[in-house]
């Protein structure tokens, strides 16, 4: 198997390498210092940028582009299921801007950008569901500011993607509706709770997508799927029109192949809205320009950066492949010029029940509003009570019954001190641990999740273990600070390898120094532009 | 794959050590593997006597969620199970610490609280399952109680 799997990029970097401890990658054995220079696979380029560049240019139409997105969602679908809903807009919206250009109007930074949008957030007139049968039909009357954003700079709504039911679970298997697959091993979960959004970026069905990250649901589908997976600082986003689940950690995330895609997404969904007091009145800098092309980089163009790996993150329980590959990207990036330490967050492991305490209150709050009476389905019943309770019974699924309860039990009269406010201290110690290692260091490293992607089916029935697999991001969700998954290399597995992400996170509102390292470290990763084995002819 | 040691990782919670403990490393790539400090432990062992298990028919009852006996017997001992491991917060000390409600953000974001029309009225109603001119329309809301 391993003489037909791609190397992970970054061992590219140094010599005699082994992947899983087993094989040595003969090839690889070169220079140990940081080739800059352009590698055999080109590095993945930008699709915005390039969708802009040939539209301005003429070389092609915003409807080719759209045809050839449904051509290839129409291909993959069957097998991917990664779509709820599928826009009959697309061409129409494709139309319109191809009129603007050749009229020579304006058009807006993702004019012609095809997205794909998590279906817990709202679209005017699609449905939007949070693949829940109590949503099941409902089409909301008003768009998410992120997607009123979105449209408003001429991106392409294409779809409504798969997840786990209103975003509680980790594998998408917890939709009411279908399993999405893995691209690069169709037997295999594509990670969640976003995970219709993660693999329709790697198949390459849209170019970028949003998805929501409330305990790592942006990240870790990111990591298992083999794209970039962006989740903002708490409040660089509005999240109006996003279907509350835990209100204290939610935020809306951007997918895409490339850094400077998840960048110029996030880009375009930020900034204060008054319809959601929680966002920040901070500036967004124009992340645009920390995307510069490999030809200007220096030789150590991370020159300086103090880079913190998390000791926590590489310990027992972790898979050997994935310590290794997030070790050899710690190498990387000393290689270009960062000051890499080892950092210990002592408050790290207690973030998981922490954050399942907080959640799962935060979401039987949350998710009282789905009743039966103002929206979603309704179950008829004699008297009111029973209205909510069998609506409610027949519209929720297992997992989200469980969190409910859990949450319920955790709020209870006298358990509230022991249970929600316990995890509100110790959220304030895993603040004040990130706090301690980010005044030391720019930014914090560690593996995206404990894991590649697992077998469907492998851990539905066992909750504990499916929780385990947060342990990687949910503390940074507590402590409400931005983070980057970017695929960094692969283990073995499926067809062709299964990729591995490494979470890079920064302080509060400083996206930009992490665009700008991950722009980097993916440029200068030689190897195969983590392209999933189904689409051999796709850049 | 991630395994059961990350769940218990929390361990005996050894006092905390405050501040961050660092070390350069050689670029030598082997990291110096700390003993892990990761302690199997069973599960049954982190709930404190004080609280009592969580009666799951209660629970449902007072999160409006009908759920059938067979719903009842699966999720009754996920939930005990979890709820037990909910139980290792009560080993940490968190005496004299503020508890954190959410990320540290600047305040005075609140709009003035005025009803504001929304347009589109017509597409909120077209989604009320049940609905009477201005009306919602539910069954009776009296009962024995």
């Amino acid at each position: 198997m391993l003489s037909t799997l791609q190397p992970p990029r970054s061992l590219t970097l140094l010599p005699f390498r082994r992947l899983h401890g087993s094989k040595t990658i003969a090839s690889l054995a070169s220079s140990s210092s940081p080739t800059l220079d352009a590698s055999p696979a080109s590095p993945p380029q930008s699709q915005i940028l390039a969708t802009r560049r040939s539209l301005l240019s003429g070389e092609t139409t915003a409807s080719e582009i759209a045809k050839s997105y449904l051509s290839r969602i129409r291909l993959t679908e069957p097998q991917l299921k990664c779509f709820l809903h599928v826009s009959e807009n697309v061409l129409k919206d494709a139309q319109e801007i191809d009129e603007r250009i050749s009229r020579g109007e304006e058009v807006g930074p993702l004019a012609g950008v095809v997205i794909g949008v998590k279906d817990n957030i709202c679209t005017e007139g699609m449905p939007s569901t949070a693949a829940s049968r109590i949503l099941e039909h409902y089409r909301p009357p008003f768009d998410a500011t992120a997607v009123k954003k979105i449209k408003e700079m001429g991106g392409i709504v294409v779809g409504k993607t798969n997840m786990d039911e209103f975003g509680m679970g980790s594998t998408t298997e917890a939709s009411a509706f279908q399993v999405t697959a893995n691209p690069w091993d169709l037997t295999r979960v594509p990670g969640g709770s976003s995970g219709g959004s993660a693999a329709a970026v790697a198949a390459r069905q849209c170019m970028v997508s949003l998805g929501s990250d409330t305990g790592g649901s942006v990240r870790q589908p990111a990591s298992f799927c083999g794209v970039v997976g962006l989740k903002p600082t708490y409040g660089r986003v509005s999240r109006f029109g996003l279907m509350a689940y835990a209100s204290s950690l939610d935020v809306i995330g951007c997918f895409g192949s490339t850094v400077a895609d998840a960048g110029m997404l996030l880009h375009a969904v930020s900034g204060y809205d008054r319809f959601d007091s929680t966002s920040s009145k901070q500036d967004v800098p124009e992340f645009q320009s920390q995307f510069v092309s490999m030809d200007s980089f220096e030789s150590k163009p991370l020159k300086g950066v103090r880079v913190g790996l998390i000791r926590e993150t590489l310990e027992e329980g972790v898979d050997s492949g994935v310590r290794s590959a997030t070790q050899e990207a710690a190498s990387h990036l000393e290689a270009l010029g960062c000051v890499l330490t080892e950092v210990s967050l002592p408050s790290f492991s207690l973030g998981l029940p922490a954050y399942y305490v907080i959640a799962s209150s935060e979401s039987s709050s949350n998710l009282s509003r789905y009743d039966g009476v103002r929206y979603g389905n309704q179950v008829m019943a004699d008297e009111l009570n029973k209205l909510y309770e069998c609506s409610r019974g027949e519209g929720f699924g297992g997992e989200v019954k469980m969190r409910i309860l859990m949450g319920t039990y955790a709020l209870s009269a006298g358990y509230y001190d022991a249970y929600y406010k316990r995890a509100q201290q110790v959220r304030t110690l895993i603040r004040k641990d990130f706090k301690a290692a980010l005044d030391q260091n720019d930014i914090l490293i560690s593996p995206a999740a404990p894991s590649a992607a697992y077998k469907i089916g492998e851990k539905k029935d066992d909750p504990l273990a499916m929780y385990a697999g947060d342990i990687m991001t949910v503390n940074v969700n507590l402590a409400g600070l931005p983070a980057i998954v970017l695929p960094c290399g692969l283990v073995e597995g499926g067809p062709s390898g299964l990729p591995v992400g490494l979470q890079m996170i920064g302080a509060a509102f400083d996206e930009e120094k992490l665009l700008k390292v991950g722009h980097i470290f993916e440029q200068t990763l030689k190897g195969s532009g983590f392209v999933p084995p189904m689409l051999p002819n796709v850049a | 794959m991630a395994t059961r040691a990350l769940l218990a990782a929390v361990s005996a919670c050894p006092r905390r050590r405050i501040g961050i403990k660092s070390s350069t490393f050689s670029s030598s790539l082997q990291f110096q593997r700390q003993e892990s400090r990761i302690i199997a432990r069973s599960f049954s062992s982190y709930t404190n006597s004080s609280l009592s298990l969580p009666d799951i028919s209660r629970l449902a009852e007072t999160a409006r969620i009908s759920l059938t006996p067979a719903e009842i017997e699966e999720c009754e001992p996920k939930i005990r199970q979890v709820i037990d491991w909910f139980g290792q917060l009560q080993q940490v000390d968190v005496n004299c610490v503020e508890p954190a409600i959410r990320a540290e953000m600047e305040g005075g974001n609140l709009r003035e609280d005025a009803p504001q029309t929304f347009e589109n009225r017509d597409s909120i109603r077209a989604s009320i399952p049940s609905f009477d001119e201005t009306y919602l329309k539910v069954p009776k809301v009296l009962n024995k109680e």
